[in-house]
C-alpha cells in the first residue's frame, strides 16, 4: 500500500481527488462525439467517482461537491438546470442511508451495489424531468443509460480504486 | 472492489452542508434554472465557441472512428444493400425524370396564371462538429453562428428531410433541437388529405403524431411535411412517415440525425411585407391639377390598414453545383433572440 510520493503526496491534492474525478466525469460524460452512430447514449462517468467515495470517504465527497458535480453535469449537457443535480443529491441521500449496505458488497456485489445508485439516479432524472417538463418521457433512453453505466463501472473501478490507495488514503484518524 | 481493503469513514466533517440544506439548494436550483434559462443559455453558448476548434480538429479522427464502428455489422451485408441500392436508384431515376417534367408543367402553369413566385430563401450550410445524446436531451453541435446569420428557430435540413431547429446560438456555434427530442413541436401537414396536426418528440427514435382532428384517420407511409403554420416554418419541408402505433401515429424520420455530417440552415423568416411608397404624382388628386390634401395631425386620422398576410413560403430543395460557392446566409434583420424556448424553459 505504497503511497506516491512528491505533489501527490499533498494533503490538499489527495482530498480534492474525488471531486476532481467527478468533474472529469462530467467533462468526458459530455464530450460532444457519439461513438455507435449515437444508438447509445453517454455514461454518467460522474456517478462513478460519487458513488465511490460516498461509500468510502465521504469526507471528501461531501453532498454540496455532489451538488456542484451534478450542476456542472447539467451546464455541459444542455439539460434543464438543476435536474441532474437534485438526481444525484437523491442518489447520495439513498446511498448515505444505507452506507452499511453497500460498503459490505464486494465483487460482482459491488457492482450491483453502484447498479442500484445508478438506477436511482436515473429513475430521479426521468421523474424529475418528467414533472418539470409535464410529460412523459420515452423510457427507452433512460434504461440505455443506466445499463451502459453500470457496465461501464466494471471498466472504471481499477481506476479508482487504484487512486484511493495510492492518492488518497483512508481517514487518518481512522489508522 | 474498492472497499474492501480500506476502512470505511463515516465522518461527513462539520464544515460541509447538512443533506437536507443541499436537497433544498437543489430544488431552489431547478426552479431558479426554469425562470433564468437565458443566463444558462450564455454560458453554454459561449463554452461551445471556446471548444469549437478543438470540436472542428477533433471531428475527422471521431467520424473516422464513428463510421468504423457503426459499419462493423455492415460488412456482412455488403451484397444485399448493393442490390437493394442498385433497385432503388434505378426507382429514383424515374421518378427524378417525372418530377423534372412536372416542375416544367408547374412554371408552366404559373406563368400562365401570373401565379405569384415562390419566395426565395436563402440557406447556411454548416458541419455537424458535436453530438449529445443523453436520455433527456438529443442536441447536435453546428459550426455557424451569428457571424454566419444563423438565428433561432431556423430549420435545419440534411439531403433527405428536417432534422430540427436551432435553439441557442453563439458566435461560431448553434445548437439545434432534434425533432426527435421531448422539447421539439412542429407544425406538420399529412398527405394526401392535407390533415393538419402537430409533430412532438419524445426523446425515442420516432416522434409522436399529436393534436389531430377528432376522427381522422391516417394511412401507413403518408406522407409528413411541414404545415408553414404560424409562419415558424416553410411549407413542404419533407418529414417522414406515418407509421401506426398501438393506438397512436408516429413518424419515421427521412433524415437520419445520427449520421448526418453537413446539413442547410434554412432561413424562413419571412420578412412583412412593406407597401412602395407612393409618389406625388400618383396620387389621383394630383393627377386631377388639384393641391394634395395635407395629412391629419398623428392621433386623429383614420387607423392605418392592417397589411394583408403573405401566404408562407413554400420550401424547395436547393440545388447545389458540385464546386459552387454556397449562398450567403443574407438574412432578415429582425432583432428576434430566442424563438425556440430551449429546453429549460418550456
Amino acid at each position: 500500500m505504497e503511497r506516491l510520493g512528491g505533489f501527490f503526496h499533498s494533503r490538499h491534492f489527495a482530498n480534492a481527488m474525488p471531486v476532481l474525478f467527478g468533474l472529469v466525469g462530467v467533462v468526458i460524460t459530455n464530450l460532444p462525439f457519439s461513438l455507435f452512430g449515437g444508438w447509445i447514449p453517454s455514461p454518467m462517468y460522474a456517478l462513478m467517482p460519487v458513488y465511490y467515495w460516498c461509500l468510502v470517504r465521504p469526507d471528501l465527497m461531501s453532498p454540496g461537491w455532489v451538488l456542484l458535480i451534478g450542476l456542472g453535469h447539467d451546464v455541459f449537457s444542455g439539460e434543464p438546470i438543476g435536474v441532474w443535480a437534485a438526481s444525484f443529491v437523491v442518489t447520495y441521500a439513498v446511498i448515505d442511508k444505507q452506507r452499511d449496505a453497500f460498503a459490505g458488497l464486494s465483487g460482482w456485489g459491488a457492482i450491483l451495489g453502484f447498479a442500484t445508485a445508478a438506477l436511482i439516479a436515473c429513475a430521479t432524472n426521468y421523474t424529475i424531468t418528467s414533472l418539470y417538463f409535464w410529460k412523459l418521457m420515452a423510457v427507452g433512453g433512460s434504461i440505455r443509460e443506466f445499463a451502459v453505466t453500470s457496465v461501464l463501472y466494471v471498466v472504471v473501478l481499477p481506476l479508482l480504486s487504484f487512486t484511493h490507495r495510492k492518492v488518497v488514503g483512508p481517514l487518518r484518524s481512522e489508522f | 472492489m474498492g472497499n474492501s481493503s480500506w476502512r470505511i469513514s463515516r465522518s461527513r466533517g462539520r464544515a460541509h452542508l447538512p443533506l437536507a440544506v443541499v436537497a433544498v439548494l437543489a430544488v431552489v436550483l431547478i426552479l431558479f434554472g426554469k425562470v433564468q434559462s437565458s443566463m444558462f443559455d450564455r454560458a453554454r453558448t459561449n463554452l461551445a465557441d471556446w471548444m469549437s476548434p478543438a470540436l472542428s480538429a477533433t471531428r475527422t479522427p471521431m467520424q473516422v472512428a464513428g463510421r468504423w464502428l457503426a459499419s462493423i455489422g455492415d460488412f456482412f451485408w455488403v451484397y444485399q444493400e448493393n442490390m437493394r441500392l442498385k433497385e432503388e436508384n434505378a426507382r429514383l431515376k424515374q421518378w427524378h425524370n417525372s418530377a423534372l417534367v412536372l416542375d416544367e408543367r408547374l412554371k408552366r402553369y404559373q406563368l400562365l396564371l401570373h401565379a405569384v413566385p415562390d419566395p426565395t430563401m436563402s440557406s447556411v450550410v454548416a458541419r455537424v462538429i458535436g453530438r449529445a445524446n443523453h436520455s433527456s436531451l438529443q442536441t447536435m453541435i453546428l459550426d455557424a453562428g451569428k457571424s454566419s446569420g444563423v438565428k433561432p428557430g431556423q430549420a435545419v435540413i440534411d439531403q433527405r428531410g428536417m432534422i430540427g431547429r436551432i435553439y441557442l446560438t453563439g458566435e461560431r456555434t448553434s445548437w439545434v433541437i432534434l425533432l426527435t427530442d421531448l422539447n421539439s413541436r412542429i407544425p406538420v401537414s399529412i398527405e394526401p388529405n392535407n390533415d393538419q396536426a402537430i409533430m412532438a418528440g419524445d426523446n425515442s427514435p420516432m416522434p409522436v403524431i399529436e393534436t389531430l382532428a377528432h376522427g381522422v384517420q391516417l394511412k401507413a407511409d403518408a406522407q409528413v411535411v411541414t404545415s408553414g403554420d404560424g409562419d415558424i416554418l416553410p411549407a413542404g419541408i419533407p418529414i417522414g412517415v406515418i407509421v401506426p402505433d398501438r393506438g397512436t401515429y408516429r413518424i419515421a424520420l427521412f433524415a437520419d440525425q445520427t449520421t448526418a455530417q453537413d446539413v442547410e440552415i434554412v432561413d424562413f423568416k419571412l420578412k412583412p411585407e412593406q407597401p412602395p411608397l407612393v409618389t406625388q404624382q400618383e396620387l389621383p388628386v394630383t393627377a386631377a391639377g388639384l393641391p394634395p390634401v395635407v395629412p391629419p395631425p398623428q392621433g386623429t386620422g383614420v387607423a392605418p390598414q392592417p397589411v394583408m398576410a403573405l401566404p408562407p413560403p413554400v420550401f424547395k430543395p436547393l440545388v447545389q453545383q458540385p464546386g459552387a460557392p454556397v449562398k450567403p446566409g443574407a438574412l432578415p434583420a429582425d432583432n428576434l433572440d430566442t424563438d425556440v424556448p430551449n429546453a429549460g424553459n418550456q
